[in-house]
C-alpha cells in the first residue's frame, strides 16, 4: 500500500489531518503541506518568496502547533501560500527547537480560510515506521 | 473509549446525564440537552467525549451543559458551557475557543417585507459591495495606534464616540458592548497588525449578513416590546474578531502549555489549557480577550453602520422609512464573570459559553429597562436557507444552564463531505428558486454550508424551549444572504 503523506479525515465542524513522517522534519514539512493542500491547489502557485524561520517551544507538539501557525501568520502577511518546506534540523536540548526554510508564492484570490491549527487530541506518535499525528485546524 | 447511549440517564424528556462516575477524572457531571434524535446526532461524533474532558478541569462548579445544537469541536465541543469558581477555578482560552465573540446582531426595520421584495436582489448586491467579506478581507477604517487601542478597551462606546452607533444600540447589546477590565498591554503585537486593518469585515467561513422576514411570531407581548412584528423586514449580522482574536487566542493557547505545567494542572485535552483565575496569566488572558470581545463588538457595530448606509441609499427614495433599530447583539464564544444560584448559593462564576449565548432570565442584573420584565433577547441564527430564531432567556435558563441556551443549528456533517454531496452554484439557484437571493465569494465555501450539513434548527428549539432554558419570542425566513 502507498503511504500519502497526509490524509484528510472525518470532522463535524473543522478540517483534520493524519499525517505521517519517517522522521521528525518530514513529519513537519509534511504537516505544514498538508495545512495549505486545504486552502489551495499548491501546484498553481508559482515561487515567489522565501523564508527563514527558527522557532523554540517547550515540547515536540507545542513545536508543531507554533510551526503551523506561523506559517498562517506568515501566509496572511505575506499575501502568499507556502509550497515547499526545508526543515534543516529539529532538536530537543532544554527545548525544541527547529530551523527551516520555506517557499511560496501568490494567488490570485484565496477563497479559504484557516483560523488556526490547534492542540485538540495532539500527540506525536512514534512507531516502528516513523511519527504520526492528527491535526484539527479550526476553519 | 466512545460514549454510548447506555452511558447516559435520562432526567427528563430532552434532559440527560452523564454521570461524574463515569470517568475517574472528572469533577463534574455533564448535562445534555436533547431529544432522542438529536442525541443519536451527538453520539455520532466526539461531542461527550470532549464534553467529559472539559469535566475533568479543576475547579468547576454545578455541571457542564451541552446544548442540542452541539456538535465536535477543538478541546471544548462546540454548544458546551462550563463554569469555574471565582476566585479559585479556571480560565482557559482554549475553551474560549479562537473567534473570541463570534456572536450575531438583529436589527429591525419598520416596514414589511413587502414593501421592498421587488428591490431585493438589488438590496443584497448593494450590501454585498458595502459590507467586506471574504478571506483576508480588510476594512476601510485608517485607525492609528491610539485609537485602535481606545477601540479595543471601550468596545461598543468607541464607535458611538465615532458615529458608527446609535445610542439606543448600546443598551440592546450584551454588557452594552463593552468587557470591562480591556487591556492591550497584554495583546501581543501579531494582534494588532492583523486586527487595526480588519474592523469592519465580515470575514468567511459561515459568517454571513442575511436579510429577513419574520415569518411567525410566538409571543405578541414580548415581540411588541422588541419592536418585531409579523411581515417585518429584519437584518441578520453573524462574525466576531477577525484576526485579532485568533491571534490572541493562538498566543495564550501556546503560552499556556508552559503555564499548566507551573500550576500543576492535569488535562485530557492539550487546547484545553488554563490558568488560575487568580494568577498572573489568568488575569493576563482575562484582559486581552476582554480587547478581542471589544473588537467583535464594535465590528458588527461598522457593519450594522454600512448596512444602515446601504438600506438608506437603496431603498430611501421609495420606501418611506428604512431606518433600523437594534433587536439585540450576542456573543456566542466568551468567558464571563457572572454570579448564579448553585445548589441554592449565590456565587460567582466564570461562565466559559463555546457555541452557546447568554440568556438571561426577567430581571437579571445588567438588562436594559425595556427588558428587564421579559429578559434577554437571544438571537439563533439557522444553517443558510432556513429559519433564525428570536427567542428570551427565562428563570428556568438562569437555574439550570448558566444563564445560558443554543447559538444555532449546529453542524452535523464534515465540509468534506458536504463539498462532495452539494455544489455550491446548484445550492445557488435551489435557493433562488425558493426565493432566497444568494451573494457569495466562494461557491465551495457555500456548499461547505449548505443547510443539509446542519441539524434542524426549528428541533433544536423545540428542546430549549421545552426544557425551559429559553422562549420563542419570533421565527424569521431568509430573503437574501452575503457570505465572504
Amino acid at each position: 500500500m502507498t503511504e500519502l503523506p497526509f490524509e484528510e479525515i472525518e470532522h463535524t465542524a473543522d478540517w483534520a489531518i493524519r499525517v505521517r513522517g519517517r522522521d521528525l522534519p518530514e513529519l513537519f514539512a509534511r504537516a505544514a503541506h498538508g495545512m495549505f493542500s486545504l486552502l489551495a491547489d499548491l501546484s498553481e502557485v508559482t515561487t515567489t518568496r522565501e523564508l527563514d524561520l527558527d522557532l523554540r517551544a517547550l515540547d515536540y507538539e507545542t513545536l508543531l502547533v507554533d510551526w503551523l501557525n506561523e506559517l498562517l501568520y506568515q501566509s496572511e502577511e505575506k499575501h502568499v501560500l507556502f509550497t515547499s518546506f526545508e526543515i534543516h534540523e529539529i532538536t530537543h536540548q532544554d527545548a525544541a527547537r527547529l530551523h527551516a526554510t520555506v517557499t511560496g508564492g501568490a494567488v490570485a484570490e484565496l477563497k479559504k480560510t484557516i483560523k488556526a491549527a490547534t492542540f485538540s487530541s495532539l500527540a506525536i506518535e512514534q512507531g516502528p515506521d516513523g511519527h504520526s499525528v492528527e491535526i484539527v485546524f479550526d476553519v | 473509549m466512545p460514549i454510548q447511549k447506555q452511558d447516559l440517564r435520562r432526567i427528563d424528556d430532552c434532559v440527560w446525564e452523564i454521570p461524574r462516575e463515569h470517568r475517574s477524572d472528572m469533577t463534574v457531571p455533564v448535562r445534555v440537552y436533547a431529544d432522542d434524535r438529536l442525541l443519536e446526532d451527538a453520539l455520532g461524533d466526539r461531542s461527550f467525549e470532549q464534553a467529559v474532558n472539559v469535566a475533568a478541569l479543576p475547579g468547576l462548579v454545578g455541571q457542564v451543559v451541552v446544548m442540542p445544537d452541539v456538535h465536535q469541536g477543538y478541546g471544548m465541543p462546540i454548544g458546551g458551557v462550563m463554569a469555574s469558581s471565582v476566585p479559585d477555578g479556571i480560565i482557559s482560552p482554549g475553551a474560549v475557543g479562537y473567534d473570541i465573540n463570534c456572536g450575531v446582531r438583529l436589527l429591525a426595520a419598520h416596514m414589511p417585507y413587502r414593501a421592498i421584495q421587488d428591490r431585493i436582489g438589488e438590496l443584497a448586491a448593494a450590501l454585498y459591495r458595502n459590507c467586506p467579506s471574504g478571506v483576508g478581507s480588510e476594512g476601510r477604517l485608517r485607525l492609528s495606534h491610539d485609537d485602535f487601542e481606545a477601540l479595543l478597551k471601550k468596545g461598543s462606546r468607541w464607535a458611538l464616540e465615532r458615529g458608527y452607533a446609535q445610542r439606543a444600540d448600546l443598551p440592546h447589546t450584551e454588557e452594552n458592548g463593552t468587557i470591562a477590565g480591556a487591556d492591550p498591554a497584554h495583546v501581543g503585537t501579531r494582534a494588532f497588525k492583523r486586527g487595526r486593518r480588519q474592523v469592519g469585515t465580515l470575514g468567511a467561513g459561515n459568517h454571513f449578513i442575511e436579510v429577513d422576514e419574520v415569518d411567525a411570531v410566538y409571543d405578541e407581548e414580548a415581540a411588541d416590546v422588541l419592536g418585531l412584528f409579523a411581515g417585518q423586514v429584519v437584518v441578520q449580522i453573524h462574525c466576531g474578531s477577525r484576526g485579532f482574536g485568533h491571534q490572541v487566542c493562538t498566543d495564550y493557547v501556546s503560552y499556556f502549555q508552559s503555564v499548566v505545567r507551573r500550576y500543576a494542572i492535569r488535562l485530557a485535552d492539550r487546547e484545553l489549557v488554563c490558568a488560575p483565575l487568580d494568577s498572573p496569566e489568568g488575569r493576563d488572558y482575562l484582559a486581552a480577550m476582554a480587547c478581542a470581545a471589544n473588537y467583535a463588538f464594535v465590528n458588527r457595530q461598522v457593519l450594522a453602520h454600512f448596512v444602515r448606509q446601504t438600506f438608506t441609499k437603496v431603498l430611501g427614495k421609495s420606501v418611506p422609512d428604512t431606518e433600523l433599530h437594534q433587536i439585540y447583539d450576542i456573543a456566542h464564544n466568551m468567558a464571563k464573570l457572572e454570579e448564579h444560584d448553585i445548589g441554592g448559593e449565590r456565587r460567582r462564576v466564570c461562565v466559559h459559553r463555546k457555541g452557546a449565548t447568554r440568556a438571561f432570565g426577567p430581571g437579571a442584573a445588567g438588562l436594559a429597562d425595556d427588558l428587564k420584565p421579559i429578559g434577554q433577547p437571544v438571537l439563533i441564527p439557522g444553517s443558510m436557507g432556513t429559519a433564525s430564531w428570536v427567542l428570551l432567556g427565562t428563570p428556568g435558563s438562569m437555574t439550570e444552564s448558566f444563564g445560558s441556551t443554543c447559538h444555532g443549528a449546529g453542524r452535523v456533517m464534515s465540509r468534506s463531505r458536504a463539498k462532495r454531496e452539494v455544489r455550491g452554484d446548484k445550492l445557488r439557484a435551489d435557493l433562488k428558486k425558493r426565493g432566497i437571493s444568494v451573494r457569495a465569494g466562494s461557491m465551495p465555501g457555500l456548499a461547505e454550508e449548505a443547510p443539509q450539513a446542519y441539524k434542524d434548527v426549528d428541533r433544536v428549539i423545540d428542546v430549549v424551549a421545552k426544557a425551559g432554558i429559553a422562549r420563542k419570542v419570533a421565527r424569521l425566513r431568509p430573503v437574501a444572504v452575503i457570505k465572504g
